[in-house]
């Protein structure tokens, strides 16, 4: 029973990392930048969440806001920041990202307050037991959203005309453009789609832990692209599947490495080991 | 008059980390995202040693050479695993070396090592010292840069398959640039174990190796002085910052993001912009 | 006399088969073409005779000496020049500079002396040369991105020859080029082979092929197909089979 426990706590682990890294990976993809200040939006996303409930007292309200707020700055990120420095080396775009995400942080704790903030009637907190499994609410929802949202990104990317002219110009920007495709368009779609899941997965783990911090950003900001890394560098269906396996072994990989090595060096340790054997990742980039 | 003299200590010291990764990141063209990792491995070793009775020197040496160490197996690993997917390796290494010094009893995990052995140089006289290694550095850079060895690494960092078309060694090559940098990240490591005598894993965390990231870049890149002066400015930053205390790290982020939005060239790019040199020649008219 | 003995080179991807059982020979002094059409194993062919590809099966020899377990780098210091298909100049570097490195190759063969070689100038004088004999030393001193494609294909040509390759490999020279640049171009090479460079050509404009190559091998689907002179060889109907079938028979022939 402990070790279906652990999986499940490490699946859940797996897809709040997965809402977070596939925007990140969507961003790779397209524009090969590692986009670090994505976990800010995550952050920014928890603020949305907690603050419109604080005072609206509706969750559908806070969620719509979190997803989409989330999702037009990200818009807004890629134009005033990446757009005049895409044909730079891929580290300017890097240095210029962790710049942008600290000062982000920084910002949301001069404005909310360095203690964070908590919900004043925290919502889906109830133990609710399912098929002999003891969760709560919030986690199966977490579970829930996680598939919808990633099944519906699944369902746009192979099923919608948007979809088709996204993965022509991630294969071939020209290409794509010489089928009449905007590719300045699609840029703003993906950032607005990989964005909007980060704001969603901030709002889910402000309501799991009951808090929102300034720094709540700091592990994903690192972590996600350890992900991405780990999935083939923008490989969406590679990013789903590092997500959920690194959630997994960080789970027992702290009850049984916990006296050597700490979560962050496990999850390291694997990806340098994957590294090691696979050097592009478990799966190829697109 | 001892608050200038260890500020100024500070900053040969991270002028010393900056060189040493602007040898690899620089003038080889590696990115390193966990460049700390190297100079802690140095602060460790060194200052574990003279606490145990060796000579400062010795221990000094010792921090480089396992520093170096570890930097030729990343260096390995800088073959098979290639530009972004390295640039996040390093960084792995980084969070590796710290999730491994934490849990070490005999490193003092949490608490790190303190009371450090005084070198016995007097404040000036290890002010001396730092200031002289930064000359060493500096001049090692330098004539890296003038030789043909740089002018390797220029082609590496270019385009390395092309490199290995023309015969070059670049594995090689690259082993040499990894070495030689963390070795020297392990002696900027000794000296600030030696200069603050309290170290503790987070002296050592990612926002570090950031920094020293950042130091290259800003600086431009593979520029020698553009390097020593942006990690001049950016390690006394902090504090002249006091005075805006709260915003301190707002104001640090934001200068990363607009020096990299409006200057991707950093400092040396600037420099270019402000005064145009003529292009070297060597005695033929310029085609166009 | 033969310099570089290929024989019986069998390269596998996945399930395809790239190259079957295929054996050529480079003789010192002539200029060979290696031609077919699009897919026929060309190229492939090439990048095992680099190093890139490792083949399943089959051995390389370079006077008797075998090449198979040699890194790239230590073929080319055996005297194996490679010119890409796509130019890669070293953006960073003037073009003279780019043939400069190559030029340097004492210099730079042992990684930690060359710390302390410093004198560029003899290696910048003789980029010069090389820069002439592909008649673009008045771009010298030009960066990459400010000279056409021309140039830099003449460029590539005069980075290899910098290395004092004992054979030059040449991947499709002549593509992107116009008919006169790549007659003058071809002219070019056969005048490097009258100074006694041996030339492997992959090449797919076949009247410059023609002119030029003093032996041609046709492979076709991985398999050599054909091997003689460019008379006898373009006159076999199975050749020109072979390029109908691939709808690549240029306009000028």
């Amino acid at each position: 029973m402990l070790y279906l426990e652990l999986f499940l706590q490490g699946l859940l682990q797996g897809s709040i990392y997965a809402l977070v890294a596939v925007g990140l990976t969507l961003v790779y993809g397209l524009l090969r930048i590692l986009h670090v200040a994505h976990a800010g939006l995550y952050t920014l996303g928890g603020y949305f969440g907690v603050l419109v409930f604080n005072s609206t007292g509706s969750l559908m309200l806070s969620g719509i806001v979190a997803m989409f707020g989330v999702g037009i700055l990200g818009v807004i990120i890629y134009r005033l920041c990446y757009e005049a420095i895409l044909d730079q080396p891929p580290y300017v775009p890097l240095i210029a990202s962790i710049g942008l995400f600290i000062a982000m942080e920084e910002l949301y704790r001069i404005l909310f307050g360095s203690y964070g903030i908590s919900y004043t009637n925290p919502p889906l907190q109830q133990m609710l037991p399912l098929g002999g499994m003891y969760l709560r609410e919030g986690e199966w929802v977490t579970i829930l959203v996680s598939i919808i949202l990633i099944g519906g990104l699944a369902w746009l990317s192979s099923r919608t005309r948007l979809g088709l002219a996204w993965r022509a110009t991630v294969t071939d920007p020209q290409m794509a453009e010489s089928f009449g495709i905007d590719p300045i368009r699609v840029r703003y779609f993906n950032f607005f789609i990989g964005s909007a899941l980060a704001g969603t997965a901030g709002m889910i783990v402000g309501i799991l832990n009951n808090l929102v911090e300034p720094t709540m950003g700091s592990v994903p900001s690192y972590k996600a692209l350890a992900i991405i890394v780990l999935g083939g560098l923008g490989s969406v269906r590679g990013t789903l599947v590092a997500a959920l396996m690194l959630g997994v072994v960080e789970s027992f990989g702290t009850i049984y490495l916990g006296n050597v090595l700490n979560r962050d060096a496990i999850a390291f340790v694997f990806l340098i080991l994957v590294l090691m054997v696979r050097p592009q990742g478990m799966f190829r980039g697109v | 008059m001892g608050y200038e003299i260890s500020l100024l200590t500070f900053m040969g010291i991270s002028i010393i980390g900056s060189l040493s990764l602007n040898l690899i990141t620089g003038f080889c063209g590696q990115v390193s995202l966990g460049h700390v990792a190297f100079v802690g491995m140095g602060a460790y070793t060194a200052s574990i040693l003279t606490k145990a009775d060796t000579p400062f020197f010795v221990a000094l040496l010792a921090g480089m050479l396992l520093a170096g160490s570890f930097g030729v197996m990343v260096g390995l690993a800088s073959l098979r695993v290639r530009h972004d997917f390295l640039a996040i390796t390093t960084m792995g290494v980084n969070f590796v070396f710290l999730g491994v010094v934490r849990e070490q009893e005999w490193l003092g995990g949490e608490l790190g090592v303190s009371s450090i052995p005084d070198p016995g140089l007097g404040k000036l006289g290890f002010l001396a010292l730092v200031l002289g290694c930064v000359i060493l550095v500096a001049l090692l850079s330098l004539q890296i840069r003038r030789s043909w060895m740089g002018y390797v690494f220029e082609a590496v960092s270019g385009d390395e398959d092309t490199a290995r078309m023309l015969g070059l060694d670049v594995s090689r090559y690259k082993l040499i640039a990894f070495a030689l940098g963390t070795a020297l990240a392990g002696l900027s490591g000794g000296l600030y174990a030696h200069h603050v005598r309290f170290i503790f894993p987070d002296s050592f965390a990612f926002v570090e190796s950031i920094t020293l990231l950042a130091m290259v870049v800003i600086g431009g890149n593979g520029s020698i002085l553009g390097v020593i002066v942006a990690s001049a400015l950016l390690s006394v930053l902090p504090q002249w910052f006091q005075f805006i205390g709260d915003y301190k790290l707002l104001l640090y982020g934001s200068l990363l993001f607009v020096v990299m939005r409006f200057s991707p060239g950093g400092l040396a790019g600037l420099a270019k912009y402000i005064f145009p040199k003529s292009k070297k020649s060597f005695g033929l008219k310029e085609n166009r | 006399m033969s310099l570089l003995d290929i024989r019986n080179i069998s390269v596998r991807f996945g399930g395809v088969h790239a190259l079957e059982e295929v054996s050529l020979n480079l003789n010192q002094g002539e200029i060979l073409g290696l031609i077919g059409p699009n897919g026929a194993g060309k190229t492939t062919m090439l990048r095992v005779i680099t190093g890139v590809v490792q083949p399943n099966h089959g051995e390389i020899d370079l006077e008797g000496e075998m090449l198979n377990n040699l890194s790239i780098p230590a073929r080319v210091r055996k005297g194996l020049g490679f010119a890409q298909q796509l130019v890669r100049p070293f953006r960073e570097m003037t073009l003279a500079e780019n043939v400069a490195l190559a030029a340097g190759a004492e210099q730079t063969k042992h990684p930690w002396r060359s710390m302390f070689r410093v004198d560029r100038r003899e290696a910048l004088r003789e980029s010069l040369k090389w820069l002439a004999m592909v008649g673009i030393e008045n771009a010298a001193d030009s960066y990459p991105n400010a000279v056409p494609l021309g140039y830099l294909k003449r460029m590539e040509v005069a980075r290899v020859l910098a290395l004092r390759p004992r054979m030059l490999l040449l991947d499709e020279p002549l593509a992107g080029l116009n008919q006169v640049e790549a007659t003058a171009f071809a002219d070019i090479l056969v005048e490097l082979n009258s100074q006694g460079q041996t030339i492997l050509l992959i090449e797919h404009n076949l009247a410059e092929v023609r002119r030029i190559c003093s032996r041609l091998v046709v492979l076709d689907n991985g398999c050599k197909l054909a091997e003689g002179s460019p008379e006898t060889v373009l006159k076999q109907p199975a050749v020109l089979e072979a390029y109908i079938g691939q709808g690549t028979v240029h306009a000028e022939n």
